[in-house]
């Protein structure tokens, strides 16, 4: 018997799919966004209050990934956007694949691509879907301690949203320890306090968001002027 | 949570890397998970289990065991292999 090292990612192959997704989004200028949260973090109505505010002409695609029903797509579906529903009939993320194959058939070009993973703090966070970012929603109803308890999801996330800010006076949660929390975990992590039922914080989202797009676009746009030079 | 997912992931892999090894068998398949991975060590051997131990034939080339070691990474990895001759295992 003899032993052969290998040293790889065991989720090589899900890399593999999303480095190839992560180009060809790139190449068209597509900020491509990855949220995840508990079930009923409030994934899916940030989404809708986003959709909202877009102008209908941003080139704007959501996927969002569910293990039954499609109900959530068709919640978003009503802002002018196209919307595609990933049912993963049991798996309790999305992969690189699920992604990559709903993504056909859709135009070109697109300035924004959201994609709302499956309610859950664990599993998606070890799956790369080639996106630019990861936002993790956690809502004032789940505790403080979740950062501490779900390390793995904070520490990747480039943004964290703290959600329905309106309940702050009808709960339990101190939201100075929530941030504290997430910053011993994340030091750079960047945090932005919303509601989408009064609508509070969501000008300071929609800034954070705008600016990345744009810079996403010109990245591209300086790359492919390097390329034809 | 999602570990019968990875078990599945972790047989794939282990059969992409064999294509480089034709006439030797897998006996062992050694994971480093990481502890923000996660990963549950136990939960991931259970399901391995559950899907090596079948008795059909077409399962018959897939690795028997885990060597699992935990380390302080994010990452979960496929440290090594361990391989026998075909013959060895006939």
């Amino acid at each position: 018997m003899n032993r052969v090292a290998v040293e790889k990612r065991v989720l090589s192959e899900n890399d593999r799919i999303a480095a190839g997704i992560r180009e060809r989004l790139g190449g068209a200028g597509t900020l491509s966004l990855n949220f995840i949260g508990s079930p009923g973090a409030g994934k899916t109505a940030l989404l809708e209050k986003t959709l909202e505010r877009l102008s209908t002409e941003a080139a704007v695609a959501v996927l969002t990934g569910d293990i039954q029903t499609d109900s959530d797509a068709r919640r978003l579906m009503r802002y002018g956007h196209p919307v595609k529903q990933i049912t993963t009939a049991g798996a309790c993320h999305l992969d690189a694949r699920m992604v990559e194959r709903h993504l056909e058939g859709w135009a070109a070009h697109l300035d924004l691509l959201l994609i709302e993973n499956v309610g859950n703090l664990v599993c998606p966070t070890s799956y790369d879907l080639g996106e630019d970012a990861k936002i993790v929603v956690l809502s004032v109803t789940e505790g403080e301690e979740k950062p501490l308890k779900y390390p793995g999801i904070f520490r990747k996330a480039e943004l964290m949203i703290l959600n329905k800010i309106d309940l702050l006076p009808y709960v339990p949660f101190n939201r100075d320890v929530a941030r504290e929390n997430a910053r011993r975990i994340h030091p750079e992590i960047q945090i932005i306090e919303a509601s989408s039922t009064t609508g509070a914080g969501l000008d300071e989202w929609m800034g954070w968001l705008a600016a990345r797009v744009c810079s996403k676009r010109v990245t591209a746009e300086t790359k492919a002027e390097y390329a034809s030079c | 949570m999602h570990e019968m997912g990875i078990a599945c992931s972790v047989i794939e892999a282990v059969q992409k890397e064999m294509e480089r090894y034709p006439r030797k068998r897998v006996v062992k398949v050694g994971l480093r998970i990481g502890a923000l991975a996660g990963v549950d060590a136990e939960s991931l051997r259970f399901c391995f289990e559950a899907i090596t131990k079948g008795s059909s034939p077409a399962r018959r080339g897939l690795p028997l065991e885990l060597d699992i070691e935990l380390c302080a990474s994010d990452e979960l990895e496929m440290a090594h292999l361990e391989l026998e001759d075909e013959e060895e295992a006939a």
